[in-house]
């Protein structure tokens, strides 16, 4: 104890520091085990994400301890990623969230076998009854905004196409882009592309972010979304990711002023073959107090 | 634990589901001594289905030679290296554990996961021999020599206990109750691959381009119709039959799969002791190590050997090879009768009759008609 009082107390002197020295510069300020996670208001436009931005500085970064999924098969063998900093502020009609965990190499994705780093923020969509942590129940719906390293690729530099992904890949021709010379449809030209022709939305190109509904596992499905963004990058070991998202999103969650509500978090480690349930999650919720 | 019933194990054995046998059951039978690997099954499935982007490498049908092929590399030593023991009583019943009973305390099954180089050799170990090493070419000085290799024709078995329905955290995977077809549900899928993994026979494959899991569709727009599919009406050698298997317990003699595999003992499931229940079913090579085929077949095969080279003295099951391969359509009842094999469909309606022996004709060389020698020389 006394020595976490210490860290405590260093951390409060950092975040005074950082609170103190100029507002033009991010101070990465050291986290402290907390409770609850504060959203200060700051005068800043949040609809561009980024995780540089000196605004940060009005929030103090939270850790939180994360454990292996451990309700349902497939599991993760172990805990790849032990712990998340949390920062989260707001500028009256967006609020925005600076996450950070440990990650030894960058994961994309992309070719057979690879998994994508990634983060998921949870909130949940009525708050007078909190549904359970593990995304919902039936009835109990939760609101899921999920970042994939993966996702960020397709906004920055476009969907990947086998040649990206295997230069050197050969094949002598798809039969169905022939289908145009004969006067042919999109659509049967994408007959053999099975998860584009049914809409899948996994099959498209992705904006960084999706916008998730779950009422419990299994049941997760991506909405149309409403104008969440997320930025992340990997430097030295860390993932730091933003996403921000309106405050108020009707048919999904809602977090104002004075209002009480929750968040819950999620890891994957694509480097570790981290997908799908194979995850580092969050304990319980954390109670979300909007400045 | 063990909660459903493996009429292939002769015992129960654990699944994370209730046993729920569709009305009919998806199968495909084929004779393994008359495999010649020419492939074309394949490229009918790949023609018909897979032509796309995503869907390069993808063979849902594909042969290898056995013992050293396989698509992807080595999936069957690696499974059963990592099983351990597997072991069959004398009657029968299988002694050993299944993927789900082996499977580690956070998973579904026991499993491994291929990686992209897995997957870039699809014919490789062809025409490989067993049996010893053979240096600097085969030198075969007697009969009958030790080595050997058999062609191994795949499609998704279309289990009753698939393993990858299991592993599938998106219950997006499901078994169609009309004819037992497994199917991944492109608009649920979310590409996570546990299906990749989980299958032992890896039948299931992910597509990089649409990021969903694809697999063998068992034809069922073909099958919907009461036709067999591509890759059986496309067989040149007319080694496979797909129709409709019954468990033991309803088995029909007249059905051509369950005459096949319930009546006569001549087709085998393959690697029955992954304990999903696989639904193809291979009548075994019978000039192959008897070791190997036990591993692949189980302790039955050497009956089913048996019952193959005695054939001649089975009109039958001679008469119903012979129909195999003749019609396009399923067949759903077979008779064999006065030296001729005939195929109905299930409203009694004759498919296709065949002589059981093609009448042989010998002609004299010298044609006095026209003054010429005839041959057969084209």
């Amino acid at each position: 104890m006394p020595q976490f009082r210490t860290i405590s107390a260093a951390a409060t002197l950092s975040w005074l520091a950082a609170c103190a020295t100029s507002s033009a510069t991010l101070v990465e300020q050291a986290a402290v085990p907390m409770t609850v996670v504060p959203v200060a208001k700051v005068e800043a436009d949040l609809s561009a994400p980024d995780p540089w931005a000196a605004y940060w500085n009005a929030s103090r970064p939270a850790s939180f301890v994360l454990i292996a999924q451990p309700m349902v098969p497939p599991r993760p063998e172990r805990v790849t990623t032990d712990g998340i900093q949390v920062q989260a502020i707001h500028d009256g009609t967006r609020v925005a969230f600076r996450l950070r965990w440990q990650d030894p190499e960058v994961s994309e994705a992309g070719r057979l076998g690879e998994y994508s780093d990634a983060v998921a923020l949870q909130f949940p969509v009525a708050n007078d009854r909190l549904p359970p942590v593990t995304m919902g129940a039936s009835g109990m719906p939760v609101h899921i905004f999920h970042w994939r390293a993966q996702y960020q690729r397709d906004a920055e530099r476009g969907k990947p196409d086998i040649k990206d992904l295997y230069p050197n890949a050969s094949i002598d021709m798809y039969s169905m882009d022939f289908k145009d010379a004969a006067g042919g449809s999109k659509e049967e030209r994408e007959q053999f592309n099975p998860g584009v022709a049914v809409g899948n939305p996994q099959s498209f190109r992705k904006s960084g972010v999706d916008e998730i509904l779950a009422e419990g596992f299994t049941t997760s499905a991506v909405q149309t979304g409403h104008g969440a963004v997320a930025r992340g990058e990997w430097k030295d070991g860390w993932w730091t990711v933003v996403i921000a998202r309106p405050l108020v999103i009707e048919g999904g969650s809602t977090l104002r002023e004075g209002a009480a509500t929750s968040v819950a978090w999620a890891v994957w480690q694509g480097g570790e073959r981290e997908v799908g349930s194979r995850k580092s999650v969050a304990i319980n919720w954390v109670p979300l107090k909007v400045q | 634990m063990p909660n459903v019933k493996n009429w292939q194990l002769g015992r129960d054995v654990a699944y994370p589901y209730p046993e729920s046998r569709p009305k009919k059951q998806w199968a495909i039978v084929f004779d393994l001594n008359k495999c010649i690997a020419c492939q074309t099954c394949s490229l009918a499935c790949k023609t018909t289905w897979t032509s796309g982007k995503g869907q390069e490498y993808m063979f849902w049908n594909n042969v290898e030679t056995k013992p050293w092929g396989g698509y992807p590399l080595a999936w069957d030593v690696r499974i059963l290296e990592k099983l351990g023991r597997q072991d069959w009583a004398g009657n029968g019943e299988y002694l050993g554990k299944t993927l789900t009973e082996a499977a580690p305390p956070k998973e579904w099954v026991l499993h491994w996961e291929p990686t992209d180089e897995d997957w870039m050799y699809p014919n490789i170990g062809e025409d490989d021999c067993g049996g010893g090493t053979v240096d600097g070419g085969a030198h075969l000085p007697s009969l009958p020599h030790d080595k050997w290799f058999f062609y191994l024709p795949r499609t998704c078995a279309h289990c009753t206990y698939p393993a990858c329905l299991a592993a599938c955290p998106r219950k997006a995977i499901y078994k169609r109750d009309e004819d037992g077809i497994v199917l991944i549900d492109q608009l649920r899928c979310k590409g996570y691959g546990e299906c990749v993994r989980a299958c032992p026979y890896k039948k299931s494959m992910y597509n990089p381009y649409t990021r969903t899991s694809e697999k063998c569709i068992g034809c069922y727009p073909a099958v919907e119709q009461g036709m067999q599919p591509q890759c059986v009406v496309n067989c040149i050698g007319k080694i496979r039959v797909m129709g409709f298997i019954s468990p033991p317990w309803r088995a029909r003699a007249d059905n051509p799969v369950d005459f096949l595999v319930h009546e006569k003992g001549l087709a085998l499931p393959y690697y029955p002791q992954l304990g999903l229940e696989p639904n193809i079913y291979y009548i075994p090579p019978i000039n192959a190590d008897p070791g190997y085929l036990e591993q692949m077949f189980g302790p039955r095969v050497h009956e089913a050997v048996a019952r193959y080279r005695a054939l001649p003295s089975d009109p039958a099951a001679v008469g119903l090879l012979c129909l195999i391969g003749s019609t396009d359509r399923i067949i759903d009842r077979f008779e064999v009768k006065d030296g001729k094999a005939s195929g109905y469909d299930a409203d009694g309606k004759e498919l296709v009759t065949v002589p059981v022996s093609e009448p042989v004709i010998e002609r004299p060389a010298w044609d006095a008609r026209i003054g010429a020698i005839r041959n057969n020389t084209p």
